[in-house]
């Protein structure tokens, strides 16, 4: 066996029987010593697959077709409202990183004196600089969040964009609305003033009044049966630990689906 | 003929300790990647047969449709809808900034188990829960039981809950068909209506004590509304849906007899 290899496709016999040009000559041969180095045709697919993007053209939408722009511009916002709780949870994810910073869960005795999360939350708000504007972005975009998801379930429903091939996708909007109220209670307890406490009270009987496994959740959740500074520490593991990696996940399923399967066609 | 020579050979001289010709380059023996994946069984093949029919399907779908004028089931995420909603987007961020610069939060008093205020509320988006857990009124006391109630007003509001959720979520698998307008289907428009003006209602029952209204009346109220919102949203989409046929065929109320 030879070790000169053999020429399967043969470009010089090729090139020899096609009576070409000096230009063409010269340019074909270049460019088959450049793609034998570089292997220009895989780059090429890329470029021509990129021009046949970029020129797509799309298909008549069901609005083009009947003429429909006005109405669905007038109506647009409403459309943008998942984006819109998306952003708002980013906005929070930041703002809350940045809180965890500064403050530490710390019940104490919940004897009216004040605890160590109270205190934290009092050195954020009166203390530190532009620490009011943290918690106060920090609030204002959950609180929008939590507006923006009941509007966009809204929308879903009465342009019925939850139906056929999109029940699936329904469903994961339940569980994420759930998750974002869990989320909305659990960060509503953990300033560990008044109204948290006994947010926190009604929280505890709500548990342990669901059947036959009341307890066993009103254990895991409050760690106890009264509230107490396990209580305070559990909430703010949920908060900052266990829904931000469960909701992130959800949402990049729930946005992932969305994404596979198109907007619902307005109309 | 060939198959018989390499037959022979691989038998004399594959070894399992890898000398003699060892790795054998591919030959008509080698199966294709086609051939290997029809020769799987159960499930594996199933797919592969599952996957093949889809794929003939969506190609028998492409052929005939003419393109230009065929209908279309959604709109594509990229680049149409994020272009337009990261615009809006940034409005929106704007808008939670200068909210929280504006509205900075209250802090309450700190946790006091030995006083209890005398208004305790929830966030507000969990008023309609909160509401849903004073229904007590409705739990059902059984006479045979004598007069005992079935279960306790609280379990019976978490519960109320749960059914309100898991109505929520059949919704989809009642009502399907390609309708998207309101307007297209009166009764769904309806029964969306009652909910959002019940969950409004039972929102208004969970804060009772604040309301300056006669708390039986404020009870009745809480479920008679939102029946009559049904029935107005019913009603109007119907009327609404009346016009829409009328336009669409007007055209042919005007045919004229020809003279």
């Amino acid at each position: 066996m030879s070790l000169k290899r053999k020429d399967d496709y043969d470009h010089a016999g090729w090139m020899k029987e096609r009576e070409l040009t000096a230009i063409e000559r010269i340019y074909l041969t270049t460019l088959m010593w450049l793609d034998k180095r570089f292997r220009i045709v895989d780059y090429l697919e890329i470029l021509e697959n990129m021009y046949y993007k970029v020129n797509f053209q799309m298909p008549k939408s069901h609005t083009e077709q009947y003429n429909l722009d006005n109405k669905f511009w007038y109506w647009y916002p409403l459309y943008a409202l998942g984006s819109f709780s998306t952003i708002a949870y980013i906005v929070a994810a930041i703002s809350g990183a940045l809180l965890g910073f500064y403050y530490a869960p710390g019940a104490g005795a919940s004897n009216g004196e004040p605890a160590l999360a109270y205190n934290t939350i009092t050195f954020i708000m009166t203390d530190l600089n532009l620490g009011f504007f943290l918690r106060s972005l920090h609030r204002w975009s959950a609180q929008v969040m939590v507006a923006a998801v009941f509007l966009h379930m809204l929308r879903v429903y009465f342009t019925g964009a939850y139906k056929e091939p999109r029940e699936l996708n329904w469903l994961i909007g339940i569980a994420l609305i759930s998750l974002t109220m869990v989320f909305g209670y659990t960060g509503y307890l953990l300033p560990w003033d008044q109204l948290a406490f006994w947010a926190g009270q009604i929280g505890v009987e709500m548990s342990l009044s669901i059947p036959l496994i009341g307890e066993w959740v009103a254990q895991l959740l409050f760690g106890g049966f009264t509230l107490s500074q396990s209580t305070v520490q559990r909430m703010y593991i949920i908060h900052v630990f266990i829904l931000p990696f469960v909701v992130t996940g959800v949402i990049a399923l729930h946005i992932g689906i969305v994404w596979m399967q198109g907007i619902a066609e307005p109309h | 003929m060939t198959e018989d020579t390499t037959d022979a050979d691989t038998d004399e001289d594959v070894r399992t300790d890898g000398s003699g010709p060892g790795i054998v380059p591919p030959d008509d023996e080698t199966p294709t990647w086609g051939e290997r994946k029809t020769r799987r069984e159960g499930l594996a093949r199933l797919t592969y047969e599952y996957f093949e029919r889809a794929r003939s399907e969506d190609q028998e779908l492409r052929q005939e449709s003419s393109y230009v004028e065929r209908d279309v089931l959604a709109f594509p995420t990229w680049p149409h809808e994020m272009i337009r909603n990261l615009a809006l987007v940034s409005f929106f961020v704007g808008m939670i900034i200068f909210l929280s610069a504006a509205l900075p939060p209250h802090i309450g008093p700190p946790a006091d188990s030995s006083s209890t205020p005398a208004v305790i509320l929830p966030d507000w988006y969990l008023y309609w829960s909160f509401g849903l857990l004073k229904l007590g009124p409705l739990n059902p006391d059984i006479s045979l039981l004598g007069g005992q109630k079935l279960m306790a007003d609280r379990t019976y509001g978490v519960l109320a809950n749960l059914v309100v959720v898991g109505f929520v979520a059949i919704v989809p698998f009642l009502n399907k068909g390609s309708a998207r307008r309101p307007v297209e289907q009166p009764f769904w428009g309806a029964v969306g209506m009652s909910g959002v003006v019940f969950a409004f209602t039972v929102a208004v029952l969970s804060v009772k004590n604040l309301v300056p209204m006669d708390s039986h009346l404020l009870f009745d109220l809480t479920f008679l509304l939102p029946v009559v919102s049904a029935c107005l949203t019913y009603a109007v989409l119907r009327s609404m849906r009346e016009g829409y046929m009328f336009n669409l065929n007007r055209r042919y109320y005007r045919l004229r007899p020809p003279k």
